[in-house]
């Protein structure tokens, strides 16, 4: 998806290459694939046109064809103060799970004890979870320390959503880590520190930076926790947007999908560029 | 912990040409005693005592679970000995982690940092003992090119063949002069020719740098081309350890006879000694002889033994000539193998297997009976215990 490809062949040839079959076979497989990908891209690609309307109301189709919408978002405090919102709570639920979750893995590697099991299930629950649940309970609990209507508290109840991802990212590249890497430091002289700096953090570094970039996205994107724990001072561009589309329809909300659309295809982009670069070594 | 003779070294000027020659302060590695056991109450480990003294070149030789892994990572400090002590010169280590050891342990896979350059590799056990930078490359380089890869400081692991990250591995191991090196099975991922040339350097190696180095390996032929001193482990105990020449021309069990080199083990009775040599007698009632059981406890007249013969020990006789030590049998097979050859003859009811320097045409014709003999000082008298 996201690999350049020269304009003209370039997709025929991805496409014909690996199966080393004939040309009718991977015309075919062309032919199925398409629609397909239309089918899955179109629904987001629309916002596209609908963000670039003349008139002040979100509609399809648009009126070609201006930019105002992208300006009127960049000119509006409260949209700007929910952004910031949105990128306070993704980067310190991101830290937290950051944190959280390598901590964990590499813990649990090293360690075999009688309830690892159970941990492992513990962390990975609340992919599990009904989103809706942790909200609720989210809200309940943080009624109660004062926390609802807080970005820290979004930030809060985002960290235990987005800490199984760097959770897993982190293992899948302690799997490549080779034991005899780590008992040969020890022997070398390496105390905890050294160990975790000079052999554990180079190969679990692209794993934990791909975990991160897939829960700062996920942070930004989710909307159920934030609408709970939504105050005046905490509302997230997601929230703001849901609002906004029930009082205030202009195309900023257009606009602002637009921009978040191409913050994941960047997000997605870097994470193919880390594992690249991972693979290459 | 710096070691005192690295930081000495480092201080001087020229301090990693003068190391070359200076002859190493030597130190006894001593395991006492050594058990382990994993909870379950079995022993891996069995009171595994020996000395390593200093420059030596000691390998713990077994098949696999015979517990010499897990005795060297007890030396190393990755294992917990149960009971028994272990020692560098008299002070016992067994309560310091790895990294407060001061022992070169290369392991199986050699666990290079594949982040890091060959130098930076061979450098990281300078780094952690707090040298400055200086100091660390000099003597980094110096020993890099100890093992002939000073061309290469700026590779990265990956950028080397299988050989050259052994010597890295071996170079990083080296480097801050430890008391002794531990080789775990460091060749068994590496092709017969590269091993064979790999076991030459390291012994090369070792003549340079004077170090002691404990071996673990399975391989018999290793353990006798590299060792001052074999040490043949099986189910977690030290069976017999000695030179090589020696535990193969004297094994002290069955075990060991098959072990290290190809035997052939025949039953026989004792009946009469001169104390050195013994004389026994086979089932089908013929009499041979033996070098006497090593164990007295396990001597005497009338006691069931086994005769280890080495299948090079034995001669054909021709004609109608005799011998003090005889047996009959028929030929049953004959292989070519180059230096030697070897024959395969049916007497006293087992196979047994007789080596000759190899001439290209058989001495004798499968189907042949021949008469087999061999000197009573190249037999071996065992225990029917192993």
């Amino acid at each position: 998806m996201g690999e350049p490809s020269p304009p003209a062949r370039g997709g025929r040839e991805a496409v014909a290459a690996p199966g080393r079959s004939g040309p009718s076979t991977s015309a075919l497989l062309l032919l199925l694939s398409l629609p397909i990908l239309g089918f899955l891209l179109l629904p987001s690609l629309i916002i596209v046109p609908m963000s670039l309307t003349k008139g002040n109301v979100i509609r399809f189709p648009p009126i070609w064809i201006s930019t105002h919408a992208f300006w009127d978002f960049l000119g509006d405090d409260r949209w700007i103060a929910s952004t910031l919102t949105s990128l306070k709570v993704g980067a310190f639920s991101v830290v937290l799970a950051s944190v959280a979750g390598a901590t964990a893995a590499v813990g649990l590697h090293r360690a075999g004890f009688a309830g690892k099991s159970v941990v492992l299930a513990l962390i990975m629950m609340p992919l599990a979870t009904p989103v809706i649940v942790l909200a609720l309970a989210d809200y309940i609990f943080f009624l109660r320390v004062g926390l609802v209507g807080t970005w820290v508290g979004i930030g809060l109840a985002h960290s235990v959503i987005v800490t199984p991802y760097v959770f897993v990212a982190t293992q899948v590249s302690l799997a490549t880590l080779n034991p005899a890497q780590v008992r040969s430091a020890r022997s070398l002289g390496a105390t905890n520190v050294a160990l975790l700096r000079f052999v554990y953090w180079p190969t679990l570094r692209p794993g934990i930076l791909a975990g991160i970039i897939f829960a700062f996205a996920i942070s930004l994107d989710e909307v159920v926790i934030a609408l709970f724990l939504q105050g005046p001072n905490a509302t997230t561009l997601p929230v703001q947007m849901f609002t906004s589309l029930e009082y205030d329809p202009t195309p900023k909300v257009a606009a602002v999908a637009c921009l978040l659309l191409a913050v994941a295809l960047l997000a997605s982009l870097a994470q193919l560029g880390l594992s690249a670069r991972a693979g290459s070594r | 912990m710096i070691p005192s003779r690295v930081r000495e070294q480092a201080a001087g000027p020229k301090g990693a040409d003068d190391a070359a020659h200076r002859p190493k302060a030597g130190r006894h590695l001593e395991l006492l005693g050594v058990s382990k056991s994993y909870g379950s109450g079995r022993l891996v480990v069995r009171d595994v005592s020996f000395t390593l003294h200093p420059g030596k070149f000691l390998t713990l030789l077994g098949p696999s679970g015979s517990g010499k892994t897990t005795t060297l990572m007890m030396v190393a400090g990755f294992e917990t000995p149960t009971a028994g002590h272990v020692r560098v010169n008299g002070a016992d280590v067994a309560g310091l982690p790895p990294n407060r050891r001061n022992f070169g342990v290369v392991f199986q896979g050699y666990g290079l940092f594949p982040h890091m350059s060959v130098l930076q590799n061979v450098e990281f056990p300078l780094r952690m003992r707090r040298l400055s930078q200086d100091k660390r490359r000099d003597l980094a380089m110096a020993m890099l090119d100890k093992v002939g890869l000073e061309g290469f400081s700026g590779r990265r692991p990956a950028q080397l063949s299988g050989g050259q990250q052994q010597r890295v591995a071996l170079a990083r191991a080296l480097v801050f002069e430890p008391d002794a090196l531990l080789l775990d099975e460091p060749l068994g991922a590496l092709d017969k020719k590269l091993r064979d040339t790999l076991q030459a350097e390291i012994k090369a190696l070792q003549a340079r740098v004077g170090i002691s180095i404990l071996y673990v390996t399975h391989d018999q032929d290793e353990a006798m081309m590299m060792s001052d001193e074999i040490a043949i482990m099986n189910d977690g105990q030290v069976i017999q350890m000695g030179a090589p020449a020696d535990i193969y021309l004297h094994p002290r069990t069955a075990f060991v006879a098959g072990f290290l080199g190809e035997t052939n083990l025949i039953p026989c009775v004792h009946c009469g000694s001169d104390g050195k040599i013994a004389s026994v007698k086979f089932t089908d009632g013929t009499f041979g002889s033996g070098l006497e059981m090593r164990h007295d406890r396990e001597r005497g007249e009338g006691k069931a033994g086994l005769l280890s013969i080495r299948p090079e020990a034995f001669e054909f006789l021709t004609g109608m000539a005799t011998a003090p030590n005889q047996i009959d049998g028929r030929v049953s097979d004959y292989t070519f193998l180059g230096r030697h050859e070897r024959y395969v003859v049916a007497a006293l009811g087992q196979n047994v297997i007789v080596s000759q320097p190899g001439q290209g045409r058989p001495r004798v014709r499968i189907g042949d009976a021949v008469r087999l003999t061999w000197a009573g000082e190249k037999g071996q008298l065992l225990s029917r215990q192993t």
